[in-house]
């Protein structure tokens, strides 16, 4: 019961922290823009001067009593609403769902932000989880091994490879991997692995016609699955897997230098020598005694790991360019379509608060001596 | 001479010579240790912090630390070498022969895992070896035919074809093991059992770790029990109430105790012998009236000196000169010699061996001799 | 007893400390390694001016532009550019620069910018945790939901948002990368004020009628900022790759700017066809990482005293 207190308090205080994360990215962009930025997304070209005033008015940007449209990108005195108020509308307006048109470029004015978002959303999630799954399959189990042959050759070898795995820019480790599995191991004409995009036909062990899938949840793998199309499937997989490797290596770095020295200090603790002296089997001192209390550290990082790596894809999905949204935040930066930027922010600030929410709650089920 | 004191020692140390390579030089820690255990007997293991005691235990359990070198000596554990042994054997000998308690129960408990899950995963972890003990556990728990409920009489049969042969499901395993682990609790002195197995160690009190510890060690039914300073970390009461315990115990149990400890008073409460260790080596071993009474060894009088009494004369502390030696450099010969107000010309040179000097009574001093 | 002179007055024998702790380095390999790589990157950064010209990245060369003429490489790819003219030991990017050139004068950029987010993170975190730990209460929740805010973005959002909204300008990216680097050092300040302000030499402190701000500043914090310059030095590799990331995905004042995540960043499209321009840049990011990675490493440690042998 206490646990459930526990939880709807700290949900509270999510609540709060995304309220306040919503007002710092409104200031952020309204407030350093002129405000004729924040009409963009709700007009079209062909709109006259009179429509555009209404529209400002309807967003309270633009106060009633502003006389021309004029007057108001010139932001005369009297004209502009004050910054809180403004605020008040926009929230009320997002919170319903109302995130005006999309300003990328050839799709300008006809699509929904929204829809633009979340279209491309899933794709992004798919390259986020895989490569929270790679770095979860290699990273711990790389500390593991660290740990249990300390100052042996797999030591040795494993903390060789995680310092190069946080140490290597990203960019640069996805660049690798294309050219030694692109360009330098080819089979039959074509390299190993795709080299860019969700699914590839030419690469040596892709399918050269996966033919369609239904639209089921918006996630291509899961949708190629529910519609029994195999070859599908595995050409989206394949295509996953240089990228999200690429992602993962940094945390893959990462996690195993904490799960080392965590599980190094599990290790010197009293309880191990009583688990062997009663007998225990190495195995089960190790994984039993041992890394439940070694995890402990890990897993209160796995809020930031999920931070770094919905912020990689940006990087990832140009390199290998990957239908995200994390590619379509750059071309949105460029055209300055700031109602995605904020999208995308708060999505993922919801993302990241939840997940923390759901790590604190775990630790607190780990840790029998938490308190709460 | 008794039964018990015929029958061969459970356990016999022979010039057991361990060394530890630290990155500031090499510490002998053991240096020569010569010890036996007799079936049954419950043998007082004092000295000084730093004297080895401990690292004797460990050696015997086989846990001494990697950066430890066994370099002579030998350890018979009911005949069987022990320094000869694999790591197998010797994990094997720790899950059924051997069984240590430690000094801080809040420390050597995982504070993660429930108690009853530390307790029960030494059953579980090789269910087959325990089944016949918690078959037969269980069969006295029901008591003697005729006299229980129908209920009772029918888990008595199946008892008994397990015995005959019969495999066990997993759940019944469990709930064998779990009978077996609460009736153990039971026997040291634990309330409400039941309850205990579901608990956290931080939510127990120091003295009911402690018997947590004591209970994980009975579940084996060890041959030799390793106690390394039990006792200390507990307050006074709390120590008398386990060494109460103790007593009891050893008429139950059929083990022979060690009890390491640097209180002689807890000593003289529960020991039959008392060997007195010093720098590495066993310097006085006698039964326990005969060590208080008729101390030989400079070292153990100068400690039973110490000792203060409200019914001496004295009125100011008595204690031994100089200090424990490092031994990184050790003393040379005798490694008493420099505190000893008794030394002569050989005992910087020569280590004197621990001989029979009066029936029963060993001591390791040039001054005896002949 | 070190504990305890130090508590007496809280400022006196660390210099003992401080030579102790360079006499471990000197037996630490790993450290030495990682000082040794950090040493030369800051000694190339410094003489960078000395070595190229410094408006060296202004020059536009089209008809060396993707070129490569060493020797010693063969990149095993068709229809490589092979300019005449002077050898270019890393070969030429997009505008006919020589890389090794534009490596040499893109180093010191980078580590300006690292050192300057490094440092102020360092000062602004160690501040506002300090102030946070130390007066607790309403000023303690405040700090820590503001630090609460700022983790719930990952960094490169944020900075995509200044960046767009404030201009692509050095200062501009050095704000933006400070700003999602300073909430890691308000936790790591607070927590480590919070464990020191319970010691007893604060109690007596304040015994004396210290104030709060001079027992703070002059007492608390220079005890507790071990773990912080650690950790400092620990970021300043991760820090580099940030600004390089964010560079590398557009974010430039301009794109012949010398920096390596912007030279990259030219690479990216002729990947398959002139590796090298993605390849060295990245290499050396890697080797400035691995150096101040393996330097704070090391540092951390010989500090530990529970790893010191």
């Amino acid at each position: 019961m206490k646990l459930i207190v526990y939880a709807i308090r700290r949900l509270l205080l999510m609540v709060l922290v995304l309220f306040g994360l919503s007002i710092l990215i409104f200031y952020l962009t309204r407030g350093l823009l002129p405000p004729n930025f924040a009409l963009a997304p709700y007009v079209t070209p062909r709109m006259d001067d009179a429509a555009r005033l209404s529209i400002a008015r309807s967003l309270d940007v633009a106060t009633s009593s502003c006389p021309s449209y004029t007057a108001f990108v010139d932001q005369q005195a009297g004209c502009i609403v004050p910054l809180w108020g403004q605020y008040f509308k926009w929230l009320t307006n997002v919170l319903s769902g109302n995130w005006g048109y999309t300003l990328l470029p050839g799709i300008a004015g006809t699509d929904s932000t929204l829809h633009v978002f979340f279209s491309r959303f899933p794709y992004t999630v798919e390259l986020a989880l895989t490569g929270a799954f790679l770095a979860i399959a290699i990273g711990i189990p790389l500390g593991i091994v660290s740990a249990t042959h300390n100052n042996r050759l797999p030591d040795h070898v494993a903390r060789i490879f995680s310092l190069g795995g946080y140490s290597v820019p990203q960019f640069w480790f996805g660049a690798i991997l294309q050219i030694v599995f692109v360009l330098y191991i080819r089979v039959n004409g074509v390299g190993l692995l795709p080299a860019s995009g969700a699914l590839s036909t030419t690469c040596t062990i892709c399918f050269a016609d996966p033919g369609t899938i239904g639209t089921f949840t918006g996630f291509p793998i899961i949708d190629a699955l529910a519609s029994g199309n195999i070859p599908y499937f595995w050409d989206a997989l394949v295509a996953l897997i240089l990228p999200a490797l690429t992602l993962a290596i940094t945390s893959i770095g990462a996690l195993s230098r904490i799960v080392r020295s965590s599980m190094m200090e599990a290790l010197r603790q009293d309880y191990i020598i009583l688990a062997q002296s009663k007998g225990l089997k190495d195995r089960l001192v190790v994984y039993k005694h041992a890394l439940r209390n070694a995890l402990l550290p890990a897993v209160t990082v796995a809020g930031l790991l999920t931070a770094y790596l919905l912020g990689g894809v940006v990087v990832i999905e140009i390199v290998f360019s990957w239908p995200g949204v994390g590619n379509t935040a750059l071309v949105a930066a460029e055209v300055l379509d700031i109602n995605f930027l904020e999208l995308y922010v708060l999505v993922t600030a919801v993302i990241i608060v939840a997940i923390n929410l759901g790590v604190d709650i775990l630790y607190a089920k780990l840790d029998p001596r938490v308190t709460y | 001479m008794t039964a018990r004191e015929e029958a061969g020692p459970i356990l016999k140390i022979s010039d057991l010579r361990v060394t530890f390579h630290t990155y500031a030089g090499d510490v002998k820690a053991l240096n020569g240790v010569d010890l036996t255990v007799r079936k049954g007997e419950v043998l007082g293991l004092v000295g000084e912090s730093g004297c080895g005691k401990s690292v004797t235990s460990l050696a015997v359990a086989g846990l001494l630390p990697p950066n430890a070198e066994l370099e002579s000596g030998t350890i018979t554990l009911a005949g069987a070498d022990i320094l000869k042994m694999s790591r197998e054997e010797i994990r094997q000998k720790r899950l059924t022969d051997i069984a240590m308690v430690f000094q801080d129960p809040m420390t050597y408990l995982n504070p993660v895992l429930t108690v009853g899950s530390q307790l029960l995963e030494i059953i579980t972890q090789e269910p087959k070896l325990f089944l016949p003990a918690l078959v037969r556990h269980r069969l006295e728990e029901i008591g003697p035919e005729g006299k229980e409920a129908p209920a009772l009489a029918a888990e008595r049969e199946r008892l008994l074809s397990i015995s005959r042969g019969g495999r066990p499901g997993r759940k019944e395993v469990e709930r064998l093991a779990r009978q077996y682990v609460v009736s153990t609790l039971r026997q040291v002195r634990l309330p409400d059992p039941e309850k205990v197995l579901d608990m956290y160690p931080f939510e127990l009190s120091g003295g009911m770790r402690q018997r947590v510890m004591i209970a994980m060690a009975l579940v084996r039914r060890p041959k030799l029990l390793l106690a390394d300073e039990m006792t200390t970390a507990l307050d006074v009461t709390v120590q008398a109430q386990i060494l109460q315990l103790l007593r009891e115990l050893r008429k139950e149990i059929d083990a022979s105790i060690v009890l390491i400890t640097h209180d002689l008073a807890v000593v003289a409460e529960v020991c039959d012998r008392v060997a007195v260790m010093y720098a590495g080596n066993i310097v006085e071993l006698a039964g326990v009236e005969e060590l208080y009474s008729d101390p030989l060894h400079p070292y153990t009088k100068g400690l039973l000196a110490s000792i203060p009494r409200v019914d001496s004369a004295r009125t100011r502390q008595v204690s031994i000169g100089g200090s424990v030696p490092n031994l990184l450099f050790p003393p040379s010969g005798c490694r008493f010699h420099p505190r000893c107000p008794k030394a002569f010309g050989k005992c910087p040179q020569v280590k004197p061996p621990l001989v029979e000097v009066k029936p029963g009574h060993l001591v390791a001093c040039l001054l005896y001799e002949e | 007893m070190a504990e305890e002179a130090r508590n007496r007055n809280s400022r006196t024998g660390r210099w003992a400390d401080v030579r102790y702790m360079l006499h471990l380095f000197r037996q630490n390999p790993i450290v030495l390694a990682g000082a040794v790589i950090s040493a030369a990157s800051v000694i190339i950064a410094l003489m960078s001016g000395l070595l190229v010209s410094s408006t060296y990245w202004n020059h536009i060369t089209p008809g060396a532009s993707l070129c490569w003429n060493n020797q010693l490489i063969d990149w095993h790819i068709a229809n490589v550019f092979n300019c005449g003219g002077p050898v270019y030991p890393l070969g030429t990017d997009l505008y006919g620069r020589g890389l090794l050139q534009m490596i040499i004068v893109a180093i010191p950029v980078d580590l300006q910018i690292a050192f300057e987010v490094v440092a102020s993170a360092m000062i602004i975190g160690t501040v506002l945790g300090g102030v946070a730990a130390y007066m607790g209460g309403v000023v303690d929740e405040i700090i820590l939901r503001a630090t609460d805010i700022f983790l719930a973005v990952p960094g490169i959002l944020l900075a995509i948002v200044l960046l767009v909204v404030l201009g692509r300008t050095i200062p501009v990216l050095t704000t933006a990368v400070l700003i999602t680097w300073w909430p890691f050092y308000v936790r790591l300040a607070r927590s480590q004020v919070l464990s020191e302000k319970e010691k007893l030499y604060v109690e007596r402190l304040k015994a004396t009628g210290a104030s709060g701000p001079r027992i703070l500043f002059r007492h608390i914090i220079p005890n507790t900022i071990y773990p912080i310059l650690i950790q400092g030095t620990l970021d300043i590799g991760a820090v580099i790759l940030t600004v390089s990331a964010l560079m590398f995905i557009g974010l430039t004042p301009d794109p012949k700017y010398p920096e390596l995540g912007n030279l990259a960043k030219q690479g990216i499209q002729y990947i398959f066809t002139a590796p090298w321009m993605i390849l060295f840049p990245g290499l050396t990011l890697l080797i400035i990482s691995v150096g101040f990675n393996l330097l704070g490493d090391g540092i951390r440690d010989v500090f530990d005293p529970r790893l010191r042998r």
